[in-house]
């Protein structure tokens, strides 16, 4: 027996139960493939009316909703607070460099002029 | 009203904390359930669920929609907290029957009653044997009643892989169903 074809003929089968069913999913089965399936239906049936679904009590959602609201609340704020600060340090170390890069250019500069006036004064004729 | 969509939610959540409350909202039931099946009572389901969104909170400023649906990445968290948790207690998987009760038809006989609870009890206890991702993959396709796709999202399966788990895992519940028929029928 076709291995594809069972698995195939088991899912549609479960979505049937759990209201998922297409028009379009049907799979004809041969006798042979309906004994085989049929102890598996009937078990996934059983299973089915078995597992109930279960819901938490009204006061547990609702306090634990209140703290997570809270807490995402607190959460976002230093989120931002993070970003503001990580904002401010680069642009306190952006100005530094700005300056420091000043401060550089104007030395370069100077250290330069200074070396050509020595140079000037080295060449000029003596007496 | 139109619901809004999991991918607006999140988009807003980001900057907005009672937008994460909106989600929660969506979301709070079914993972409960889900933990609920897989701790087995309401004390642990509680804590598990509260750890679980406490979790997706954190890591949320890092979430990054890719179109999946959102319920995807809480069950794996859920999977994650619940499989921590049964490592660190060292407790088996239990199905709760607390609320059994409630679902039998009120006016059956007392002895009819008790055989059926006999029987689901047979049945859950057949299912708390099998390994742990047959179980998850049974109550996310019976309790939560989710597609194919859907558990193959949150088990990082293909779809096909869901279908012949699905069909691997009646065979062997089937299977644990019969030998436990089989070894009754000895002791008797």
């Amino acid at each position: 027996m076709n291995e594809k074809r069972i698995v195939e003929a088991l899912s549609i089968h479960a979505n049937g139960l759990i209201g998922r069913s297409k028009a379009t999913q049907q799979i004809n089965l041969t006798n042979a493939e309906r004994n085989q399936l049929t102890p598996l239906f009937q078990l996934a049936e059983r299973l089915q009316q078995n597992v109930q679904p279960v819901q938490p009590s009204t006061a547990f959602v609702r306090s634990l909703g209140q703290e997570l609201v809270d807490s995402a609340r607190r959460q976002i704020a230093l989120t931002k607070r993070l970003r503001r600060a990580v904002l401010i340090g680069a642009a306190a170390i952006g100005s530094l460099l700005s300056i420091a890069s000043l401060v550089g250019a104007i030395v370069f500069v100077i250290v330069r002029w200074r070396e050509r006036a020595q140079a000037r004064a080295a060449q000029a004729p003596t007496g | 009203m139109h619901k809004e969509s999991d991918s607006a939610l999140i988009a807003r959540a980001k900057e907005d904390p009672e937008t994460f409350g909106l989600l929660y909202k969506r979301y709070v039931g079914r993972i409960y359930n889900y933990i609920y099946y897989r701790t087995g009572n309401h004390h642990d389901a509680e804590d598990l669920t509260a750890r679980t969104f406490y979790k997706a909170l954190k890591h949320f400023p890092r979430y990054v929609d890719k179109g999946a649906p959102f319920s995807a990445y809480l069950y794996r968290i859920a999977h994650n907290i619940v499989a921590n948790w049964h490592r660190d207690t060292g407790r088996r998987q239990i199905v709760s029957f607390d609320n059994l009760s409630i679902t039998m038809p009120r006016q059956q006989e007392p002895t009819a009653v008790a055989e059926r609870k006999d029987e689901r009890e047979q049945l859950l206890q057949a299912v708390r044997r099998l390994p742990l991702e047959r179980q998850q993959l049974l109550i996310l396709k019976l309790v939560e009643q989710m597609s194919n796709a859907e558990i193959a999202e949150v088990m990082g399966r293909t779809e096909g892989a869901i279908k012949s788990l699905y069909h691997r895992t009646l065979v062997a519940l089937r299977g644990e169903l019969t030998s436990e028929d089989g070894n009754e029928r000895k002791i008797r």
